[in-house]
């Protein structure tokens, strides 16, 4: 009986790891096999001369960067910004204030003007007329691109990671089903469930791209995992709060479908934002040396992980506005105000993961000119941090590299991570069968250590590879991103995710100093989830495939007006009444 | 929308320093997981073990969820340097060293549980204990004892210490140093033994030459005083007598070459080592600085310095007509590996004059009644601010009873008064225990 028990187990590990390496893969195969087709949302034309425009936010202009490139002498390298709406109208910008942008005759001006589709638009000497597509046109070469998940089926990869989850449920109920089996096995079920029903209900809209979801799930499994061992009398709090991060996912998502909504709203995020951090200062106790907790009735959670998502929110903009300085010179105030306020708080590791999405977030964005001031703004940034280190962070960087000089005092953590990680071996010991889940902060500082010695170095390298991957995914389809906002926001989600999880493992690991971030999805911490999940919405923004993602609408969807008028497949682009 | 995002390759550059930090560490782990992974895995692996004395007395035993120690504090403290700790906190325990030995790690799996390992060591716990209070606890000194025969390290005990059950707070200044293989100190007069050895070998009418004593010896300009005046002497009664003056003129007659190639062929610059647990190595001048060193040298003083632990193996080499049989702490059938560490003709050489310096200088009817053979030598090691160590060694040149010991009092004045009784009640003990 005892063998059996012990076949059982080894058997069920090296299931998990295969499983975990298949999943990996086909989420890779199917990132990368996809179709990154462009849309096509209509075509300019200039003398005898056409670009397809394939994004709602374009460039003008001679350079070579522009998305509509009209090399002529008398257009100016960057010349001015074509957008076009949710409700299919269109505008252009002359963003860069050069003059030189006319409809009909009239300056356009940095607010723009709206192009109808007899209009006749006039860049420099050149004339411009701006072809949009018909509703049946734009459909026909849709269903021309590569359908998302037709490659790499979502529902086989989602059979896996059912598996792989039931087999950590597996061996937890076999080697430490403590006194709260039943909360364990209801957090795996219910995560189950919930896969499947986000499955269904995507296929159920016509979307058929699940990879960043099947990478979410599989760290959040994890996450389960971790909590199972760690903390299963919290079990049933994290099963809620998943449910919960997943309703602020799709809610997120939905409202970032609608661009203009967001962009009317990104004033109320940065308020948000500040507000979250003031109140953080001015409320919080210190708890570890950081007064990054608020305790709101009975329920204690980090501002700072909100504060991610609101200044995400805030911090990327729609393309036309990337170009005006003084948005420019906002968005860096609002930074610094954002990393300032959490170096006060003490948190060092969100402050660092901050700066490091703020240098993403400034290199998207930053034109040439602007990139010398941001440079120097970082500078300064980095500056204050570096003055702002309070003693204790003082001293984690004196133990930097020094660990094991010192394993039972300031080295206890890392020592500890180390010699536990090291224990798991590749195979690790079982869901459950670890000994670091007893040192203080393991289920959330040195997630990475409990993972490797419970499932094993190649399943925690895994869990590494997952965002890595939805990293190179973001990016992929940030090319592609309708507008300058959703790639931006990916890019810049996927950056603090990436950020998060350095400092996080690194840390831990001794091979950066040690500065208690969360490891995303996985350790535990339910304003964590929560900012994670919802950063995910941010990511499936910029995913632009055929059938990729909720938060996009389909080219038909996008095409409709208000909902009393213009039915589905106007030939003309709407005329500016309705719009405001 | 290109130029943004043609610059999303910034976030690449993030992956990829997450890769390499990714690599780095697999590199590392691959290299040093086994270590990691060791010096915490008890908890991790479920095995226990127990380390106990030669004669079975518990000195610690551990499981998954218990880290105990001797039950009696004496013993706990006596043989604390021994014992060490679960927490390093001593760099030379047993605990410390043969921690990786009690469980067993593969890189596939990790840790794997094993069955409870038991550790029995060479070490008697009682004689550790009188030794701990020759010593005295209220003093600092070191005392080993060990069977020249076969290589058994019988007492090791070095004062202060510890008690392991307690926090530190208690905790003596240096008392988690083991004098014994940590610390080296200035040999004073026991390091004729080794300029001896030197000069039998390299001063070829060593035994016809006669030495002169008025007291002091003047070289260069440096005085170097004697305990007395002890006239005109040959080398066996210049040992006897402890003189500074004759052995400052063997010094210079041998050389310092000889001299530091003897040093060194017998061990006290090398990192020793007993049973794991690692000894520091002491010094001797490393080049030529003039007679008036080189005088200062061969008796003990200059730069020289020595562990306890490397003195007992020379004196057990000799004790052994120059074989040492090599000083081991785990008790074991198997016969420890023997090297000839002396010369033969030296080392009989040496016994003898040991011999008759203990028989007519140290009294040994009354400073060691009841225990014969005894070969000795004292050492008081100036250190210049009117305080000396007082050291004692040798051994028993008795087959019945095979032990060489080495004694070291911290700043205890003369080595006879001060140390020599420490030895006689160490070597009684071991006399009794048998």
């Amino acid at each position: 009986m005892e063998l059996g028990m012990d076949q059982l187990l080894t058997l069920s590990k090296l299931l998990l790891i295969a499983l975990s390496l298949l999943i990996m893969i086909r989420c890779v195969r199917s990132m990368l096999s996809s179709g990154y087709e462009s849309e096509t949302w209509g075509r300019v034309r200039f003398g005898r001369d056409g670009t397809d425009v394939t994004h709602w936010e374009n460039l003008i202009g001679r350079a070579r960067s522009c998305d509509i490139r009209i090399d002529r002498e008398d257009i100016a390298r960057l010349q001015a910004v074509l957008r076009r709406f949710d409700d299919g109208s269109w505008r252009i910008y002359d963003v860069f204030g050069r003059g030189g942008v006319w409809v009909d005759g009239s300056p356009a001006g940095e607010k723009g003007l709206e192009i109808e589709p007899d209009s006749v638009i006039r860049l420099g000497d050149t004339r411009l007329r701006l072809q949009d597509l018909s509703a049946e046109a734009r459909d026909k070469l849709d269903a021309q691109r590569t359908f998302a998940g037709k490659r790499v089926s979502p529902a086989l990869t989602l059979c896996e990671l059912t598996a792989f989850q039931l087999l950590l449920l597996f061996q937890h109920l076999l080697i430490a089903p403590g006194d709260k089996p039943a909360q364990i096995a209801l957090g795996f079920a219910v995560l189950i469930l919930l896969e499947w029903f986000c499955y269904y209900a995507m296929r159920l809209i016509g979307r058929g791209g699940f990879e960043v979801e099947t990478l979410a799930f599989y760290l959040t499994g994890l996450g389960v995992s971790v909590t199972a061992t760690a903390a299963p009398q919290d079990m049933f709090k994290h099963t809620v709060l998943i449910l919960l991060s997943f309703v602020l996912f799709l809610l997120l998502g939905l409202w970032l479908r609608d661009l203009r909504r967001v962009e009317k709203t990104r004033a109320v995020a940065a308020a948000l934002a500040l507000g979250l951090l003031a109140l953080n200062i001015f409320t919080s106790d210190a708890v570890n040396g950081a007064k990054s907790w608020l305790s709101v009735a009975g329920f204690s959670f980090q501002p700072s992980e909100l504060v991610k998502v609101a200044y995400l929110y805030a911090g990327a903009a729609t393309l036309e506005k990337l170009f005006r300085r003084g948005n420019l010179y906002g968005f860096i105030l609002f930074s610094a105000v954002c990393v300032g306020a959490l170096a006060l708080i003490g948190d060092f590791g969100t402050a660092l993961v901050f700066f490091l999405c703020f240098l993403v977030i400034s290199f998207l964005r930053s034109g040439s000119l602007a990139t010398v001031v941001l440079a120097v703004s970082g500078a300064a940034m980095a500056g204050f941090l570096a003055v702002s280190v309070k003693p204790y962070i003082a001293r984690r960087f004196a133990l930097w590299g020094h660990v094991w000089e010192d394993a039972y005092g300031a080295g206890y953590q890392q020592t500890r991570a180390l010699g536990a990680a090291a224990g798991g071996g590749l195979f690790g010991k079982g869901a459950g069968g670890g000994w670091l889940t007893e040192v203080f902060a393991a289920d959330t500082d040195m997630v990475f250590a409990v993972i490797c010695e419970e499932q094993g170095l190649i399943i925690a390298l895994c869990m590494m590879l997952a965002l890595l991957t939805l990293s190179f995914f973001a990016v992929r389809t940030a090319r592609r991103g309708r507008s300058a906002y959703y790639s931006i926001s990916a890019c810049a989600a996927v950056s603090i995710l990436l950020a998060q999880m350095a400092l996080n493992v690194f840390g831990s690991l001794d091979l950066l100093p040690f500065t208690g971030v969360t490891f995303p999805f996985v350790s535990r911490g339910g304003s964590s989830l929560i900012a994670c999940w919802m950063m995910m919405a941010f990511i499936k923004g910029a995913d632009t495939r055929r059938g990729g993602s909720f938060v996009v609408k389909t080219p038909a969807q996008s095409q409709r007006t208000a909902p009393d008028s213009a039915p589905k497949g106007r030939a003309a682009p709407r005329s500016k009444g309705g719009r405001r | 929308m290109k130029k943004i995002t043609r610059r999303a390759f910034s976030v690449l550059l993030l992956s990829l320093a997450i890769i390499f930090g990714m690599t780095v560490f697999v590199l590392r782990y691959v290299d040093e997981a086994q270590t990691w992974a060791l010096r915490f895995s008890r908890a991790n692996a479920g095995a226990g073990g127990e380390l106990l004395d030669r004669n079975g007395v518990v000195l610690a035993s551990f499981d998954a969820s218990r880290s105990a120690f001797a039950e009696d504090g004496e013993i706990r403290v006596a043989c604390y340097h021994v014992t060490g700790d679960y927490w390093d906190r001593t760099g030379t325990g047993a605990l410390s060293a043969y921690w990786g030995d009690m469980q067993e790690y593969s890189l596939l799996s990790g840790t794997t549980k094993k069955e409870p390992k038991r550790f029995t060591l060479t070490i008697d716990s009682e004689i550790c204990r009188t030794a701990y209070f020759a010593v005295g606890y209220n003093r600092r000194g070191a005392a080993m004892l060990m069977n020249y025969k076969t290589g058994e390290v019988l007492a090791m005990v070095s004062v202060p210490s510890v008690d392991p059950i307690n926090g530190e707070s208690a905790v003596a200044d240096t008392a988690f140093i083991n004098r014994c293989l940590s610390a080296s100190f200035p040999p004073g007069s026991i390091f004729k033994l080794v300029t001896a050895a030197a000069a039998i070998e390299d001063v070829p009418d060593l035994f016809s030459r006669g030495y002169t004593c008025e007291g002091q010896y003047t070289i260069g300009t440096v005085d170097i005083h004697c305990t007395g005046v002890h006239g005109t002497q040959n080398v066996r009664d210049a040992l006897a007598h402890s003189c500074n003056a004759a052995f400052a003129q063997i010094a210079v007659d041998t050389g310092y070459n000889s001299l530091y190639r003897h040093v060194k062929a017998y061990g006290f610059l090398d990192t020793l080592e007993l049973s794991g647990l690692r000894a520091i190595p002491g010094s001797y001048r490393s080049e030529y600085a003039g007679n008036p060193e080189l005088a200062w040298s061969g008796i003990g003083q200059s730069t020289d310095l020595v562990t306890p632990f490397a003195m007992l193996r020379y004196v057990a080499a000799i004790a052994n007509d120059g074989v040492l049989v090599t000083p081991h702490l785990i008790l074991s059938d198997e016969p420890a590996e023997q090297v000839r560490l002396v010369e033969e003709s030296t080392a009989r050489e040496l016994k003898r004059m040991m011999s008759y310096t203990a028989s007519t200088q140290y009294n040994p009817a009354a400073n060691f009644p009841g225990i014969s053979y005894l070969c000795a030598k004292t050492g008081t090691a100036e250190l210049g601010d009117g305080t000396s160590h007082a050291w004692f060694t040798g051994f028993l040149d008795d087959s019945e009873h095979p032990y060489a010991f080495v004694v070291l009092i911290e700043r205890g004045g003369g080595g006879l008064q001060t140390a020599a009784p420490v030895a006689n009640r160490i070597l009684h003990a071991a006399i009794a225990a048998e």
